[in-house]
This record gives structure tokens, C-alpha cells and sequence, in this order.
């Protein structure tokens, strides 16, 4: 018995993982679709399976994912969408695996990146492209100066735009009634409310953000920065930034011995009244959550006068998609003007178009123009006074490395 | 077949369903786990020599207070939850018949995944949550701010609570699995000699239990050391736990960083096996010291 | 009375936060200070209802991983159960010893050090994969169960059979097999819940292809939405406690009649 026995189990233990997997079919040569025309591409991409991998703390983004494009795709042009939830950092370094292993067909095909995620990914030749230029709606609707750089780094087509941020605050005006102005001015606030301001824990890109935002006011503006990384100067210029975190930690919420892990959880701390300020990077997002009854509807938002940082982010095909004519399709959708003034809508989500309104035709600008972006953000005006760009990939990092030695291990 | 009719060839081949990926996978795992460590088998060539992560590791004093921090929390959860569990274990095995169905909602936490018992203590103990409101309509706090900092006050009480609610139902599972074999009478004996019930649990049953209880601790306490899904939820920035550092230096840095979260792992996974061993053998030789029954 | 406190305490301590999700699935807004909530909304049970297809493919995933799980670990354990309940030889008590250990020291210490080369191998992102991974993690509960089933069963029913002239295969097919049922039951439904409430393995070497409910949940906690995460929660909890009744009412109760357990 027992030899037979053991025989039976072996075929068993190797039979069945082995039925149940199933080799994809090899994709068309990436290369190639540089070449052909787009209405080859799409047919190319019909009926097939697109994944999409972004970060999944956003549970209204994730919805509008998962309802508006998903099902849009598969009416347009027949294509299964599975949207994937997993940071940026993650899933780079999940690629930076895969080529190290020398893994020709992956299982990512559309990215949801910016900043120094795409710096890293294009140093380490993650990417599929250029491609982003083959894009009918970035040919038609998108002003390439606008898509040149990425936290200042080139983009040379590997990324193709998605939307735009900038950042605001917010804060409840039941709670708070006097506002800080400036970076200076939130300081003093700080100070006077012990226990009731926090930021979320960098590397999350909300806190990385408002760090910057420090730095830029405490350093005398962020002109001097857009030249390129320059060691000596972040040398020089970042102990400000330190000195200026460290005052306000003992006041902060938990006295600074702890830090939100994440954009999401801070909301929650300001939903539930335990911090008093909140930050996105999207100007809509307070009033995306007071229509899903998450946020008070006193909840309203403001810009420091110091500047308020402003970014666009993109999509980006890995180097081993399996499925990359799927992913051009969807990154063309997306930068649709249909998508866009559905991602626009602060129901939807609330993300700026990363469209150039003077290249869409009068009845297409109207749309826009006629969403109401609810009470509790700010003009597009308002925003365009205090925009200030990012800061180059190379500070970024340099700051988040800095954050965690010089700020969270003291 | 002349392999089989000797008696080793058969014992060998009839474990070899499980010694086989026994070996492949997990003895093969810790030591490609070890080799990575050194710098052998990594994603990118290793520059430098063999012991550098090592020295990078031990010379952080941030790692010693993670795996400090990591040994505090196990051990204080592992130790509550046995308690309760044996405590409970004994009222449950008490009680009437018609009752024992009632107690069966002992194992919803053992049900719940790790990440949903820490979100039910995020839910209660959050100076937000309903504990604190609790306090507030019985007139003990006015604020929030006011209730004691449970979650984030830098001795991962969060995650002890969340651990001690997993673990509980756990060690009461495995106590009661001995507690039912356990012949009655000897109690209704000691009680009729006129011994208390503290001194009969102390005496006669506790020795029973034993083996359950430190099967539950050891098995507790090495989850409790060594897992991610709750300090993910609950974990504070500082200190963080030893998991949650393995996970930061493997998925969010340099692929370059990889030994040093490997070399952080060889030393978990020693660490596991002597406290296994130097547990086994010191219960090992208490017991030889008490009189048996 | 006494038994009356016991049964409060377990109330407390174990029922309460399940009823308190009942309620927070039902009023995302409650907050401090209310010990109550102040407004319900089926806001959540929208939310819930718009994410149904997603929701019910991780689901139906995890279930699916786990299932092959508890199989993989029974074809895995079943033979060198019976060879260790049978048997006696050299170094018996330490071989124990180390094959249990996969279930005690930290899975991360040797999954990570496999990833890498699950990655080469093209087993990383795939279910089998994460079934060989879960199984490897789950097999010591599996193969305790089976040992104890065999040493209770004992060897007079298959040395009885054998001396009838049944085959190896019947034997275990009609004799030891259905005997053993409430041991694979026991070691089933631990595995089966080990590998379902499983997140980090299943993120690690399923890499967000492997879908699964836990990987679903995660995200959902930290957010401001209570609701969803708590109603995923509340499914997480009904789904294995339907399973088990289930399993209770139908085989249990065969087996309690006949004497097996």
C-alpha cells in the first residue's frame, strides 16, 4: 500500500497545480505597435483582458474604475478591465524583480505612475514606449508642453497624461475658524492646538507632498530647485526643513510619536473629528466625500499663500506586458474627453483633466465648464494664483530619506 | 521492486509526499532566505562582501529596538491570551449541556482573518471609537483627546489587544481539546477530600492543561514575533515591528537592500528555532521535576 | 450564576465586536461621541452592491485557493500520516519536531527566499503558485489531524480487510478513508481557514493576480468608509461559519450516529 499510495499522491500533488494553470497566449511584438496604425491596435486589442494595477487606497477612484471605465471599455472596444490594487513602490519593484529574473511576459499591462516612480522605472528601462504619442486623443487634445516632464524628468513619450492635481487642505469650518495663511502661520496654529495636526507618515505621496510644501516656503521659494538636483544646495537648505518639522512634533497628534500610515487614514482622522486638517492632492476630493456622506458638509478648502504644489500623473506600459495594444487603448480612453469630464465630476472623483481646454471644441469646453465642482472647492482661479510646480525626482527622494533619519528616528 | 522490501526504503517512500516539498520548499526556502543574505542568488549582483548586510543590520540600533519591540509584544499577547484562553477554557468546560452551544461563539475571532480583528480594536479603542464614547456619556471624559492613548502610545498596545483577541479563542481550542479527555471524578474526589476550587484548579487540572497551554504559547508567541497582517493595520511608525521593517526594506527600496531583509529574516528564523528548542527542553525538564499524578 | 457570567464574558469579548460591525456596516458616520450611532444610511450596502462582481471574484478566488489547498495538504499528509501513526523508528520524535516547524516560525522567512525564484520559475503571480505556498505554510495542521485519525482508527480494520483480500487501493478507498473523515474534516477546516484568512502570502507570491478577498478587505480599513470594510468582514465571518454549519449538520451528524465522532 504504501508504495502505491505514495505514487497516487505524488501524481496528485503535481497534478493539480499543474491543471489549473494556464499559459497566456504570446502578445504581439510590443515594437511593432509603435509602427501600425491605431485602428489596428484596437482591433488588435478586442476581446482581450487589459490589468491595471494603481493604488488602491482611494475607495471612490477605485469605484470609478471599477463602474465608469470598466464597463465603457467593454462597450467601446469589447476589452475586460480588472483593475489591480497596489502602490506604485510596490509594483515597480515587482517589475524591477521580474526583469532582474529576466521575465519576458509579465502580468501588469497599464501602470497608474508619476514622479519618482517613473524616474526609477525609466533609470531601470521598466517601460514599454514611447508610446504615448501614438495616442489619438494626446494628439489631439493634449498640449505637449505640458507633458515634457514629470517632477522634472523627461518623459519622451513613455508615460501618457491622466489627470492633474494640486494641493489643498482641508478643514472642517464648524471646527476651525481661525485659518492659517502661510506656513508660518500653521505653525503658530500647531502650536496653539496641541494634538490636533498630523500628516501623513512619507513615503505616502500626501505627506511626501506637504513636506515639500515646507520646504519650499522655509527655504525662500522653489525657483531655486528647477535647475536639476543639486546636492550642495539640499545640503545647505534642508536643515531648515528638519529644524522646522522637529519644532512642531511635539505638537502634533500622538505628540508626533506616530504618523497616519497612509492619505486615506488621515481622512478618516479628520472625518471622525480627531485631526482637524486634512490634505489631497485633489481639490475636488473634499466634496467627493461630503456627497458620500463621509465628510461633515461644513467641511471646505483652502490653499497656503506660500504656493500650493501642482503635478499631473499619468499611465505607463511595462517593459512585459502581456497585453500592451489592451493598455494603449485604455490609456487612450482615459485621456478621452469623455473619461475626463466623467473622472471630473467631484461625484466621480474630482481629478483636474490633464486636457487643453483652448484644443477642445466650444460645445466639448462647455462641458467642463458646466460642472459643478460643489462648495467645497476652490475656483480654478483661486488654484492658478498659488500653483507652484514639483520639485525634480532627485529632491524628492532626498527628502523622503531625509523625513525618516532626520525627522521620524530622532 | 528491491528498494521497497526493506523496511527504510518503505518508511522513505511513504513520507516522501511530505519530506519532498518539505525539503524543496521550505528547508529550501530558508536557504535560499540565508543564501540571499550573504549576497548569493540575489536579484542584482552583489557588491561587497558576504557579511555586509549583516554588519549594516547589527550596527542600526533601529533594529534592535524593532526586534526588542516585536519580543515585548509577542510575549505580552501570547501570555494573555493563554491565560484566557485557559481561564475560559474552564468556565466553558463547566457548563451545563444546554449551554455548551451558547459558548461556541468563542470562535468568531478565531474565524475573522488577522486584518479584521484589527480593525474591530481600531473600532473600539480609537480615541474616535466607541470606547472613548462609552467614557464620555458615563462622564469620564470630556474630549477625546482626553482618553488614554491605547493605539498609539508607543508600546504596540494596539496590537497586543488585537493578538490577545485572536489568540484567545486559539488557546481555548486547544485546552479544551484536553479538558474534554478529562476524567471528572478526579475532581468530585478532590472536592469530596474538602480541597477548594482554586487549589483543585492549581493542582489537579492546570498539570492537565499543560501540554495545550504551552503548545498555545509557543505557537502564539512565534506568530506574534514574526507576522505582518496585524502591524500592518495597527502598527505604529516607531518602533515599527520587525515584520513591517522586512517588508519596507524588501518592496519599498533599491532591490540592492535585499540582503539586508533577508539577513533580518535568517536571524528571525534562528531566533524561532532556539526558542522553540530552549522552550521544548526547559518545559521538559520542569515537568520531570513534578511528581505526575 | 456562575455560568451566567461566563457566557456574559464571552459575550463581551467575542460577540460584541461582531454586532458592533452589524451596526457599523449599517451607519458609516458613527463616530465619537455617540455610543450609539446617530443616523443610518445604506450607503455602505450600496457601495457593496455596486462592487459585486469584483467582491464575489475575490471571494470566489480565495475560496478557490483554499480548497486546493486543503487538498493539496491531504494528498500531501495522508500516506506519511499513516506511516508516522504506524510506525516506530530512529529519529521519529525529531522528524515530528521538524515538520511541524513550518507552521511556527515566521512565513516570511522562507517565502521571501522562494519569491524570487517562484518569479523565475513563472510560479509567482500564478494560483498554483499561491496554492503550493499556502500549502507549504498549512500542511503541519493537516497532518496532526491525520496522524490522530489514524492512531484512533488503529490498524485492526485495515488488517482485517487485508485479510479478506482487499487491495491496497480498496482498503484505503472504502475502508480507511471513510473512517478518517472526521479527522480530515478537523485538519480541513483549520487549513481551509489558514489559507483564506491568509493575506501577506497570498500578496506576496500572488503579486495582485492571484485575486483574494483578504486583498480585497486591506485597503478598505484604513479608509474612511467603514462601511464596506465592515461588511466584507461580516461576510468574511458568515461564509465559513455557513461552510461549517453546513458541514455540521450534514457529515457531523453521520458520523455522531455512528459512533466515529
Amino acid at each position: 500500500m504504501s508504495r502505491r499510495g505514495t505514487i497516487f499522491s505524488m501524481m496528485m500533488i503535481v497534478l493539480l497545480p499543474s491543471l489549473l494553470s494556464f499559459a497566456l497566449p504570446a502578445r504581439a511584438s510590443g515594437e511593432a505597435l509603435l509602427e501600425i496604425p491605431f485602428e489596428q491596435i484596437q482591433d488588435q486589442a478586442r476581446g482581450t483582458q487589459v490589468r491595471w494595477y494603481m493604488f488602491g487606497g482611494w475607495a471612490h477612484v477605485n469605484t470609478w474604475v471599477d463602474t465608469y471605465v470598466a464597463k465603457e471599455m467593454k462597450k467601446r472596444h469589447d476589452i475586460d478591465l480588472v483593475r489591480v490594487p497596489m502602490d506604485a513602490g510596490v509594483f515597480i519593484n515587482k517589475l524591477l524583480n521580474e526583469k532582474a529574473a529576466a521575465k519576458q511576459t509579465g502580468s501588469i499591462d497599464l501602470l497608474w505612475i508619476n514622479g519618482e516612480n517613473f524616474k526609477n522605472a525609466r533609470e531601470a528601462d521598466l517601460l514599454f514606449g514611447p508610446f504615448a504619442g501614438s495616442l489619438p486623443n494626446v494628439k489631439k487634445h493634449v498640449d505637449p508642453d505640458s507633458i515634457t516632464h514629470d517632477f522634472g524628468f523627461p518623459v519622451q513619450g513613455y508615460e501618457a497624461p491622466f489627470g492633474r492635481a494640486q494641493f489643498v487642505f482641508e478643514y472642517d469650518t464648524a471646527r476651525v475658524q481661525n485659518l492659517p495663511k502661510t506656513i508660518a502661520e500653521l505653525k503658530a496654529w500647531i502650536m496653539a492646538h496641541p494634538g490636533q495636526f498630523t500628516y501623513p507618515q512619507p513615503p505616502d505621496f500626501t505627506g511626501s507632498a506637504f513636506i515639500r510644501h515646507v520646504f519650499y516656503a522655509v527655504t525662500g521659494g522653489h525657483e531655486q530647485y528647477m535647475a536639476g538636483w543639486d546636492p550642495d544646495l539640499f545640503a545647505q537648505k534642508a536643515p531648515l526643513l528638519w529644524d522646522w518639522l522637529n519644532a512642531i512634533a511635539p505638537f502634533l497628534w500622538q505628540k508626533g510619536r506616530t504618523y497616519p500610515k497612509d492619505s486615506a487614514f488621515l481622512d478618516t482622522l479628520f472625518a471622525r473629528g480627531e485631526a482637524a486638517f486634512s490634505m489631497s492632492y485633489h481639490p475636488p476630493h473634499a466634496q467627493n466625500l461630503i456627497l458620500q456622506g463621509a465628510y461633515p458638509k461644513t467641511v471646505r478648502t483652502f490653499a497656503l499663500e506660500d504656493g500650493s504644489i501642482f503635478n499631473t500623473h499619468f499611465t505607463a506600459i511595462p517593459f512585459n506586458a502581456p497585453n500592451k495594444a489592451g493598455a494603449m487603448v485604455l490609456a487612450d480612453f482615459l485621456i478621452s474627453v469623455d473619461a475626463q469630464l466623467s473622472k471630473y465630476i467631484p461625484e466621480n472623483w474630482g481629478d483636474f483633466p490633464a486636457l487643453d481646454m483652448n484644443q477642445l471644441s466650444v460645445k466639448d469646453r462647455k462641458r467642463f465648464q458646466s460642472v459643478d465642482l460643489g462648495a467645497a472647492t476652490l475656483k480654478p482661479g483661486q488654484l492658478a494664483a498659488v500653483a507652484v510646480p514639483e520639485i525634480p525626482a532627485a529632491y524628492l527622494e532626498a527628502l523622503e530619506q531625509g523625513w525618516k533619519e532626520h525627522v521620524l528616528d530622532r | 521492486m528491491s528498494w521497497t522490501d526493506n523496511r527504510a526504503g518503505r518508511l522513505a517512500s511513504g513520507l516522501a509526499p511530505l519530506l519532498l516539498p518539505y525539503l524543496v520548499l521550505f528547508c529550501g526556502g530558508v536557504m535560499l532566505t540565508i543564501c540571499q543574505s550573504f549576497g548569493v542568488f540575489t536579484p542584482l549582483p552583489h557588491v561587497g562582501d558576504a557579511l555586509d548586510a549583516y554588519v549594516k543590520i547589527l550596527n542600526d540600533p533601529a533594529f534592535f529596538s524593532s526586534f526588542g519591540f516585536s519580543l515585548g509584544v509577542a510575549m505580552v499577547s501570547a501570555f494573555c491570551a493563554v491565560a484566557a484562553g485557559t481561564f475560559f477554557a474552564y468556565q466553558v468546560w463547566q457548563l451545563p449541556a444546554k449551554l455548551a452551544n451558547a459558548a461556541l461563539i468563542y470562535k468568531i475571532p478565531l474565524i475573522l482573518p488577522h486584518i479584521s480583528v484589527a480593525f474591530v480594536v481600531l473600532v473600539f479603542w480609537s480615541p474616535s471609537g466607541i470606547l472613548p464614547s462609552i467614557a464620555h456619556s458615563l462622564g469620564f471624559i470630556q474630549t477625546m483627546q482626553d482618553f488614554p492613548n491605547i493605539l498609539y502610545s508607543g508600546w504596540g498596545v494596539g496590537m497586543v489587544l488585537a493578538y490577545t483577541l485572536k489568540g484567545t479563542p486559539f488557546a481555548m481550542l486547544l485546552v479544551l481539546a484536553l479538558l474534554v479527555r478529562f476524567d471528572v471524578r478526579q475532581i468530585q474526589t478532590a472536592a469530596m477530600l474538602g480541597a477548594s476550587g482554586v487549589r483543585i484548579f492549581f493542582s489537579i487540572v492546570l498539570p492537565r492543561m499543560a501540554p495545550a497551554m504551552h503548545t498555545s504559547f509557543i505557537i502564539l508567541f512565534l506568530y506574534g514575533f514574526g507576522a505582518f497582517d496585524i502591524p500592518f493595520v495597527l502598527g505604529e511608525s516607531r518602533p515599527g515591528m520587525l515584520s513591517i521593517h522586512v517588508y519596507n526594506l524588501y518592496f519599498k527600496h533599491d532591490l540592492a537592500r535585499r540582503p539586508e531583509a533577508m539577513a533580518i529574516l535568517t536571524m528571525m528564523f534562528f531566533f524561532a528555532v532556539i526558542f522553540i528548542i530552549a522552550y521544548a527542553k526547559t518545559v521538559q525538564r520542569l515537568e520531570n521535576g513534578v511528581r505526575k499524578l | 450564576m456562575k455560568h451566567m457570567v461566563t457566557l456574559l464574558l464571552l459575550a463581551l469579548f467575542f460577540a460584541v465586536p461582531a454586532g458592533v460591525l452589524v451596526l457599523i456596516s449599517l451607519a458609516p458616520g458613527w463616530r465619537f461621541p455617540n455610543v450609539w450611532p446617530a443616523g443610518f444610511s445604506f450607503s455602505g450596502i450600496v457601495f457593496f452592491l455596486q462592487q459585486k462582481e469584483q467582491i464575489f471574484s475575490s471571494l470566489a478566488s480565495s475560496f478557490g485557493f483554499s480548497l486546493l489547498t486543503v487538498g493539496v495538504t491531504f494528498c500531501m499528509c495522508l500516506v506519511p500520516a499513516a506511516v508516522f501513526a504506524r510506525n516506530d523508528f530512529f529519529g521519529k520524535a525529531v522528524l515530528e519536531g521538524l515538520l511541524l516547524t513550518p507552521a511556527l516560525v515566521p512565513p516570511m522567512t522562507f517565502a521571501m527566499g522562494l519569491h524570487f525564484f517562484f518569479i523565475k520559475l513563472s510560479l509567482a503571480d500564478t494560483l498554483p503558485g499561491v496554492v503550493l505556498i499556502l500549502a507549504i505554510f498549512s500542511y503541519p495542521y493537516m497532518f496532526r489531524a491525520l496522524v490522530a485519525g489514524f492512531q484512533t482508527m488503529g490498524e485492526h480494520y485495515r488488517i482485517c480487510a487485508r485479510n479478506l483480500g482487499a487491495g491496497p487501493f480498496s482498503i484505503l478507498w472504502q475502508v480507511e478513508l471513510p473512517l478518517l473523515m472526521p479527522a480530515v474534516i478537523a485538519g480541513g477546516s483549520v487549513v481551509f481557514l489558514v489559507a483564506f484568512s491568509e493575506y501577506f502570502l497570498v500578496f506576496l507570491m500572488g503579486g495582485g493576480r492571484v485575486a483574494s478577498f483578504t486583498g480585497l478587505l486591506m485597503p478598505l480599513l484604513s479608509s474612511s468608509n467603514r462601511s464596506l470594510a465592515a461588511v466584507l468582514t461580516l461576510i468574511f465571518l458568515l461564509l465559513p461559519v455557513a461552510l461549517f454549519l453546513l458541514l455540521d449538520l450534514s457529515l457531523m451528524r453521520s458520523f455522531r450516529k455512528k459512533g466515529m465522532a
